[in-house]
């Protein structure tokens, strides 16, 4: 699970961590009122809250002068049509999709003069099954730098409780450039963030940039924070941070079935499956025929013919979707009950595109009889590859 | 031979008198799986599907001298379960449960190499050797004896990969999920390892997914076995999944890491890389 920066920073503030003055408005005049309670004499940032990175290097789609995600205000009169425009704006990033994410909230923050900025971030490590800190000097591009050049990038590794070495201080404070007297007040930065990360059961905490200002204070200037959606039984409070706006309509529906449901930008085909794994080796296969996924929906330990019936409407009446396979290998989930959740979302809603059904396992037999018995033209497939060739044929002859 | 399972692994179930730990205990026991105990507070001292129940991991070590810990327990209590089972003595677990916590798994990893023993999971089907263990859900019926090998992340594609082998008349040796969470208990690259030492294994199959570097590990370690049996890795995943929030583990992992990445280091190690599941069968039919 996600957040957003301004919630972020708050949580942050708990742990003592610093960070800069500011309020979260959800109209332009609200916005205003902020600057005013935050600094009367400016300047100000004005940053659109959507969770996607590179919010900066992004830009507000249909304007022709070009407003990214992160401004900089110097007069308090600029403040409210600069929120004029950003909310309800689409804000478009390299990490969002094509139509950009709808802005409904500003966070509006005082402007703070910084000498030194850098990245830091903590991060699991999969392979150690390890914390490990990242720091680089750079706050721009660093996937790439970290591809091109591995050494601009510092990696630590941290314990479970994620406790800092002084040699491990000494080693980041002289990769990173810092001054002397800063070094004590790196050691309490760090030492605070990484206790974040630890007691929120978090998968990444990464504040790019933080900022070192002329008093040696550190400042985390932004702030993303991943959690582990496992873990979360054990922080209802942070649970209830959960923006569903953030969540594409779709995938609200299936979770409410208890079910996975991914959306992509291209592609016309929608999968319906048991299991990740399986979704991925029809995608292969319609690779090599051109067509692409538009959607999948996994149904995985799903046991209620209801729900089943639910989750295929969602697909059956996606704009974007003009072929169905359904790839099911029964194991622990019975293939008649999915053969019962069809019937039951086509009598309701009709069939109006094609839908090839392959069924494997457990209780496959009189799955595949119940679609037969009705008069839905349903078409059956023994395999992977014998449903995306009857698929792609059923296609075509639509078109 | 297989690996880590066989027929004299005696098998202690967690949670064995839950409803989904009964329907599969039977199903284990069916393809003659040696189940010696179950672990229960609530029926300790009774029996249950003709195994003895005991109160602890401890005890029914003790008592029956099982070797294996199969975990039957909800995703909050595998870290318990697992400290439990290690502290009886037992050095290989079973961890079905999918959602444990990121957290407890590191926990785990820990308790795991101060113990010496092997994980297999969490978010696994399992391991089975045919004919001789199941300690897992799998669907039946379907796993032949045989030579070939099978890791996977991907509990759907393994059953797939299982056919395949079946449909090359090779059945297999043992055939194991190590699971699909952020951090699986047993790497790829260790049960390579373990299948290259398996007189019974003749060939290796391997399904990667994106995400992590196990396979990374994995083609790294097979480039530098002498005498390499022959290995046939399928990696796939969506590459334009936007819930992937691996800004800034691409950072720690050089770069951003794509299917074709994965797929060029197995190549590069020696193995043949398949384009889909569906070509398995034949290029087995090929190296026989």
């Amino acid at each position: 699970m996600n957040i957003h920066e301004y919630q972020a920073k708050k949580l942050l503030k708990d742990f003592k961590i610093n960070i800069p003055k500011g309020l979260i408005s959800y109209t332009p005049l609200e916005a205003q009122k902020s600057a005013l309670k935050i600094s009367p004499a400016g300047p100000w940032v004005l940053k659109a809250q959507i969770q996607a990175g590179a919010r900066a290097k992004g830009h507000f789609l249909g304007h022709k002068n070009k407003i990214s995600g992160v401004e900089i205000i110097n007069r308090f009169e600029d403040i409210r049509p600069m929120a004029e425009k950003m909310l309800g704006g689409m804000l478009w990033t390299p990490q969002t999709s094509q139509k950009g994410k709808l802005v409904s909230k500003i966070y509006v923050e005082s402007f703070e003069k910084n000498q030194k900025t850098f990245y830091l971030s903590f991060v699991i490590n999969r392979i150690l099954s390890c914390i490990t800190l990242l720091a680089a000097n750079v706050t721009d591009n660093i996937v790439d730098l970290a591809q091109k050049s591995p050494n601009a990038v510092l990696r630590l590794n941290l314990d479970l409780h994620g406790r800092i070495k002084s040699k491990d201080i000494k080693h980041l404070a002289n990769f990173l450039k810092l001054p002397e007297k800063s070094r004590p007040h790196l050691k309490t930065f760090v030492q605070n963030l990484s206790k974040a990360f630890v007691s929120l059961d978090a998968t990444l905490l990464e504040i790019n940039p933080v900022g070192l200002n002329d008093d040696m204070k550190f400042t985390a200037l932004d702030a993303k924070i991943s959690f582990d959606n496992n873990a979360l039984f054990r922080h209802q409070d942070i649970a209830l941070l959960q923006d569903d706006y953030e969540t594409n309509e779709n995938t609200l529906k299936a979770l409410k079935c208890g079910f996975k449901y991914r959306e992509f930008d291209e592609g016309n085909i929608g999968l319906i499956v048991n299991g990740d794994g399986l979704a991925f080796a029809v995608q292969d296969y319609l690779k090599q025929t051109g067509y692409k996924v538009a959607c999948a929906l996994n149904i995985k330990g799903g046991v209620d013919e209801q729900k089943i019936s639910e989750s295929l409407k969602i697909m059956m009446t996606s704009p974007k979707v003009e072929g169905i396979i359904i790839n099911i290998l029964g194991g622990f989930l019975r293939c008649n009950l999915v053969a019962d959740g069809i019937i039951s979302a086509l009598s309701d809603i009709g069939l109006n595109m094609p839908l090839v059904v392959r069924f494997e396992g457990t209780n496959k037999e009189s799955a595949t009889e119940i679609l037969q018995n009705h008069h839905f033209n349903v078409l059956m497939a023994q395999s992977l590859q014998d449903a995306v060739s009857k698929l792609t044929e059923a296609m075509k002859e639509d078109d | 031979m297989s690996i880590l399972v066989d027929k004299n692994t005696r098998v202690l179930v967690h949670g064995i008198t839950g409803l989904q730990a009964s329907f599969h205990t039977k199903r284990m026991q069916a393809i003659g799986t040696n189940i010696v105990a179950g672990v229960s507070t609530h029926s300790a001292g009774t029996m249950h599907l003709g195994v003895p129940i005991f109160a602890s991991a401890q005890e029914a070590v003790l008592k029956t001298r099982a070797n294996a810990s199969l975990l039957f327990v909800p995703a909050q209590n595998v870290k318990a379960a697992v400290k439990e089972a290690l502290e009886a003595g037992i050095k290989l677990i079973v961890s079905i449960a999918y959602g444990v916590p990121i957290f407890d798994v590191m926990e785990i990893q820990k308790m795991l190499i101060a113990h010496d023993a092997v994980l297999i999971g969490p978010n696994t089907p399992g391991i089975i050797t045919p004919g001789e263990a199941c300690l897992g859900v799998f669907p039946e019926n379907i796993h032949r004896k045989g030579s070939v090998g099978i890791v996977s992340r991907s509990s759907t594609l393994t059953y797939e990969a299982v056919l395949e082998t079946n449909r090359a008349g090779l059945g297999q040796s043992t055939v194991l999920g190590i699971g699909d969470d952020m951090i699986a208990g047993c790497h790829l690259d260790r049960v390579i390892d373990l299948f290259h030492h398996d007189e019974k294994t003749k060939a290796i199959v391997l399904i990667g997914a994106l995400g992590g570097t196990y396979e990374e590990e994995a083609a790294t370690f097979y480039q530098k076995i002498q005498n390499k049996k022959p290995l046939i890795a399928y990696v796939t995943g969506f590459e334009n999944d936007q819930e992937d929030i691996g800004y800034a583990s691409d950072i720690l992992t050089h770069g951003k890491t794509t299917i074709e990445d994965k797929k060029s280091l197995f190549k590069k190690a020696g193995a043949i890389v398949i384009e889909s599941i569906d070509d398995l069968g034949d290029i087995l039919k090929q190296i026989k």
